[in-house]
């Protein structure tokens, strides 16, 4: 859970006064929260997220390199869960 | 070096190898503090090449590991109980409790989900009005912005039937009690990069000064890891000890002040256990009493809880560096990833599983590696 993974801001809006987007993560996309890095960021900037919060900006360059690098050292089973799991967990959560 | 030199970087690692050895005048002892750096370290081979030129002691710095078993406990009670939506991030899941694992739990009928965000746990919570929607807020300063949030939420929007479980730490009072402990031998520190994107590295100036040791803010992957030991050796070989940050293109002296401002208004510092070491004084973060009627320990009555550590797992030697995973009697007999006796072997943060995974060491370990 400690690992930050970079994306792209696709998307921002306001969620009842929070902060709120779409982060792409190459092709997987999840809502994050941007609350921190507001004053930072606008659309199409890169940031470093941890369980759902963008905690810092990085520029585009370094942003691929690592999610390359992330690829390339098999970590990024993390992607997976956002993708699949933690979705899934939602999802149920709704029809309860 | 099998994986090294399948990595891209190989060469840039090698010559920050190479000066590291041509550098290093004795072997100096270093400490990752980072689980994420001790992953990369041990299956990288890392600690292996420098050998010679450094001894690598692997730090605490695995929250899933270093939870208490008493939270455990206390999970697995409020988790059991049929009004309880208990959310927790995947790693936890399997984290042996003093009779059983989450995973248990929801095998008996416990609702237990994981989720990739708290936030996504406040969701559930919404959605669910009649269940009561408890989530496990563990790990270090870099979930602590996360999970402050969720609290602070919740108060704002007023969503009453969402708690939360705290077993959070906090880096610089385990490097005080490394340092302070009689038999410590760590030199110089590598620090956790993400923590310090959040937090910046200010409060490890003090401890630089006062213990003399270094220590250098280090991203981790690979190159990074090398350029943060090389950083460290010099500052040892010059008898230098100052705080350096090696992860400049993420971390800023003040880290990210925004998020330390939130994670201050929802905690503050208390005591915390830490599995296998025991109880380091101001080393965790605590609800504000402002903050109690989200606190699950209190909701659900389980505060006074308290557990023995198992004797067999030797887990606080290795987290101070006193035992190498395979030299605990347990490591891959009975103790491995799919029945772990302690939290080590967990997570593949953790120090155990990460010794484990690359079938290092391990007794019938030939060529049949994973
Ligand atoms: S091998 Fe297992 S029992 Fe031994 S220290 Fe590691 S986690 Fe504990």
């Amino acid at each position: 859970m400690c690992l930050g993974i970079p994306g792209k801001i696709i998307e921002m809006r306001d969620d009842n006064g929070l902060v709120m987007g779409v982060v792409d993560f190459g092709g997987v996309r999840r809502e994050c929260c941007l609350a921190y890095v507001q004053d930072d960021v606008t659309l199409g900037d890169y940031v470093i997220v941890h369980v759902g919060f963008a905690i810092t900006k990085v520029d585009e360059a370094e942003a691929q390199r690592t999610f390359e690098v992330l690829k390339e050292m098999g970590e990024t089973q993390e992607l997976e869960w956002l993708a699949e799991v933690a979705d899934n967990s939602l999802a149920a959560g709704n029809d309860a | 070096m099998k994986f090294l030199s399948e990595y891209r970087d190989a060469q840039i690692a090698k010559a920050v190898i190479e000066r590291i050895k041509a550098e290093a005048t004795q072997r100096w002892c270093l400490m990752e503090v980072c689980g994420g750096q001790t992953h990369t370290i041990v299956r990288q081979g890392i600690d292996e090449l420098l050998e010679d030129a450094i001894e690598m002691i692997h730090g605490p710095g695995c929250p899933v590991c270093v939870t208490p078993l008493e939270q455990i406990d206390k999970a697995l009670l409020i988790a059991a109980r049929p009004e309880v939506l208990f959310t927790s991030f995947g790693d936890m899941l399997r984290v042996p409790g003093s009779d059983c694992d989450l995973q248990q739990v929801r095998a008996r009928g416990g609702d237990v989900r994981i989720v990739y965000s708290p936030l996504d746990a406040l969701a559930l919570a919404q959605r669910n009005p009649t269940k009561e929607v408890v989530f496990f807020a563990v790990g270090f300063e870099t979930t602590a912005p996360a999970n402050a949030m969720a609290v602070w939420r919740a108060r704002e929007l007023g969503v009453k039937n969402f708690s939360v479980l705290v077993s959070h730490v906090t880096v610089p009072p385990a490097i005080t009690a490394i340092m302070e402990a009689p038999d410590n031998r760590v030199q110089g520190f590598l620090a956790a990069g993400h923590v310090c994107a959040v937090m910046g590295w200010t409060e490890y100036e003090p401890l630089a000064a006062k213990y003399q040791v270094p220590i250098v803010v280090t991203g981790f992957e690979p190159v990074d890891i090398l350029e943060g030991m090389l950083l460290v050796v010099r500052q040892l070989e010059a008898g230098r000890h100052e705080v350096e940050n090696q992860y400049v293109r993420s971390v800023r002296r003040e880290g990210t002040p925004a998020a330390r401002v939130t994670v201050d208004r929802v905690f503050e510092l208390g005591n915390r256990k830490w599995r296998g070491i025991g109880e380091i004084p101001m080393s965790g973060l605590k609800l504000r009493d402002e903050f109690a009627a989200f606190d699950a320990e209190v909701k659900f009555g389980v505060q006074d809880l308290t557990v023995e550590e198992p004797a067999e797992c030797r887990a606080g030697d290795v987290l101070t560096g006193r035992l190498k995973p395979p030299k605990c009697s347990a490591f891959g007999t009975r103790c491995t990833p799919e029945h772990p006796l302690g939290a080590l072997m967990v997570s593949a943060e953790g120090a155990c599983a990460a010794y484990y995974h690359i079938g290092r060491y391990r007794p019938e370990a030939t060529g049949a590696a994973t």
